[in-house]
């Protein structure tokens, strides 16, 4: 897409994603043509949507068609997707024989599905199983974040209707993608955070001046953007180099820098950002669930760490 | 010429003449044999032409993208041919002479900066200057055609080895603050002069006091008009803070593989190397972003601020992971890796602090990048 291209795109999805949310917001993006800008330019679609969709606070099936179409489950739109647990990151199902074991979460989209896919490893093999949606038990997660509408699935084994059937795809493709995704997200959900945190300063007077005057307030605020930007920087090489482990730093830098954001924008609002009467507490909560998913800054790290000590060798820099 | 053929040749070339190129010193050696050997590749590198591509021609340059300049650097960094901070100081005063030099001078000056052939420093701090360079007093008077200078300057680098200085002075009155500095370009050898070394905590007499005394400079070496100097240094401090820093990312990398070859089986903690590594690439993503924008012609500005406090983020991570993985080392090892390993952490220390502070730029951030008005 070129510059005045983008320039639309990026007003009609800002639109859409301030003003509509769940499944208003997926039939907004196929209206707009979401899907079909996908595949024209990946980059540029993956990176406005999350963006502006952590930025409003919204939610979409987005994230279930990147991992559908990374691995060709079958991705039709009445089929749900199972996402892996809470800082998991394997394929979600076990297969054996007619038997899925299955643990993960659904998102609001695919709760409403009359079946879902999950991505199950059989033996060696990478499959997909598809379940009626009712077998899972879903129950609607509560937890730090209602308004994400996510679903758990509390691990079981269901019975498979039809043998499961192969799959081409990689599951370290979809990692990869919703890593970024994801990861962008976070980006979102912090310049959010950046926003109210920034305009509150402003507007705030103490000791007869905004408290923005105050060093000890702007340096929060500004280690908050160098926060941003650091996340930024590093889904921009994510995106360059088209490399599974960049995309995983950029998921695990994104989510620890969201944590410093929220930490320091937290701050700055301080007693009104500590209520439900200000908007705050719904982006830092929406950034610790962001974190979670696809593996945490945490879990991501420490496994990339412990790979290095085995292999003691770093993976090459970015070129120029 | 595109960077891809630019690397390529150039790998070449530092592959085929890597005996000639080869330091003759092991380790860190000392500061007088560092500035040889950053001498001897500067000039064998312009002299194969690498080292003029990415420089304007009419300062003896071969044109093209300013990437080739940021690979250069990086290259020879990578291969521990040159000491990579004091190597990179052309990247800070070779722009500002091209943007503000009266032509002639620029033309006859910067390629025996580029040749290794000269050495220059940067006047611009002062005992009572520090963080707030709008309050420097080194004096400058014009009288006919020249300007006499009586002050002092500070943490001025390589003073001892240079032929030339960049150099703010007070023209105005005391109260003039920036409106009333004057950039000068003087010869380091002129009577008046006298240069004091400063030893650092690392070992180094990288940096010294600068006395002037009634030092005569020709008013043609003004950079810039009478009292603009204060843009003189605008330009100039976005150098220092990103592209000047991006061969260290290179750096820092092969400091981190060789760490990750010598570290005692058990002694890095997976969590914090990952984390280490992660500051490192998105150090090293920030300020690729910043060439491209350089080479696009972008004029740099406040947001390089970013890219110097993630500079000495990852540099302070990386040396902190060293002395937590390598405490003996570090602290007791009197061999020449040990030494060096202990210099390394201790310059790393200054990385927060050279260029602007990190509360500097954490204040050039707040003013304006995110727009929060003055804080006085």
């Amino acid at each position: 897409m070129d510059g005045e291209e983008l320039e639309l795109f990026e007003r009609s999805l800002r639109h859409a994603t301030a003003s509509a949310t769940g499944a208003e917001l997926d039939a907004a993006l196929v209206e707009l043509g979401w899907h079909d800008a996908l595949e024209v330019d990946r980059r540029a679609s993956v990176a406005l949507l999350f963006g502006l969709q952590g930025e409003a606070g919204s939610t979409s099936a987005a994230l279930d068609h990147l991992v559908a179409t990374a691995t060709g489950l079958a991705a039709a739109a009445s089929t749900g997707v199972v996402l892996p647990a809470i800082d998991r990151w394997d394929p979600p199902g076990v297969v054996h024989g007619r038997t899925l074991q299955v643990a993960g979460l659904v998102s609001s989209a695919g709760a409403e599905c009359p079946e879902v896919v999950v991505a199950a490893t059989a033996g060696d093999a990478l499959v997909a199983a598809t379940v009626p949606t009712e077998s899972l038990g879903l129950r609607p997660v509560h937890g730090v974040d209602p308004w994400l509408g996510l679903h758990q699935i509390p691990a079981r084994e269901v019975a498979l209707p039809a043998e499961p059937t192969p799959v081409e795809g990689s599951w370290t493709d979809a990692v990869a993608a919703a890593r970024l995704a994801l990861a962008q997200q976070l980006v979102g959900t912090s310049r959010t955070m950046l926003r109210l945190a920034r305009e509150h300063a402003l507007d705030r007077v103490q000791f007869g001046q905004p408290i923005a005057g105050f060093q000890a307030v702007r340096h929060r605020l500004a280690e908050t953007l160098v926060a941003i930007e650091t996340a930024e920087a590093m889904i921009d090489a994510a995106w360059l180099d088209g490399d599974p482990g960049t995309a995983a730093m950029a998921k695990a830098v994104a989510g620890r820098e969201a944590r410093v954001a929220a930490k320091h924008c937290q701050q700055v609002l301080a007693g009104i950002g500590f209520t439900t009467e200000h908007d705050l507490h719904r982006f830092v909560r929406r950034a610790l669930v962001l974190n979670g998913l696809f593996g945490s800054a945490k879990s991501i790290t420490s496994a990339f760490g412990a790979e290095l000590v085995e292999s003691r060798q770093l993976p090459p820099l970015l070129p120029l | 010429m595109d960077i891809d053929e630019y690397r390529a040749a150039f790998d070449a070339w530092l592959d085929d003449n890597r005996e000639q190129l080869a330091p003759a010193y092991e380790g860190k050696g000392t500061l007088d044999e560092q500035m040889a050997q950053i001498a001897k590749v500067k000039r064998l590198a312009f002299d194969a032409d690498f080292g003029r591509w990415g420089w304007p021609e009419r300062v003896g340059g071969l044109g093209g993208s300013t990437l080739f300049r940021a690979y250069l650097q990086e290259a020879v960094t990578a291969r521990d041919l040159v000491e990579p901070g004091l190597f990179s100081m052309q990247e800070v005063l070779a722009p500002t002479m091209i943007d503000f030099a009266a032509p002639e001078l620029a033309a006859t000056m910067v390629a025996r900066l580029l040749r290794g052939d000269e050495t220059w420093c940067q006047g611009f701090s002062e005992p009572g200057t520090g963080s707030n360079l709008g309050s420097l007093s080194c004096r400058s008077v014009r009288d006919g055609d020249t300007w006499r200078v009586t002050g002092q300057k500070v943490w001025t680098s390589l003073a001892q080895y240079a032929q030339r200085c960049v150099l703010l002075t007070r023209s105005g009155t005391p109260e003039s603050a920036h409106r009333g500095i004057t950039a000068l370009f003087l010869d380091m050898d002129s009577p008046g002069i006298t240069v004091r070394p400063i030893e650092t905590m690392h070992g180094s007499l990288e940096f010294s006091e600068v006395f002037f005394d009634d030092v005569v400079v020709p008013a043609e070496r003004m950079l810039g008009a009478e009292g603009q100097g204060w843009s003189v240094a605008m330009d100039l401090l976005p150098y220092e803070r990103s592209t000047a820093l991006w061969q260290r990312a290179a750096f820092l990398h092969s400091r981190l593989q060789r760490l990750l070859e010598v570290a005692p089986p058990g002694s890095l903690d997976p969590l914090k190397l990952g984390e280490v590594t992660q500051t490192l690439y998105a150090f090293r993503a920030r300020s690729r972003g910043t060439q491209h924008r350089m080479a696009s012609g972008a004029p740099l500005g406040s947001e390089t601020s970013i890219d110097k406090v993630l500079l000495a983020t990852a540099e302070q991570a990386v040396f902190d992971l060293v002395a937590d993985t390598l405490p003996a080392e570090v602290t007791v090892g009197d061999d020449v890796e040990s030494h060096l390993w202990r210099t390394e952490y201790l310059y790393s220390r200054a990385a927060s602090i050279y260029g602007g502070s990190s509360e500097i730029q954490r204040n050039i951030i707040a003013r304006r990048l995110l727009d929060l008005g003055s804080d006085r």
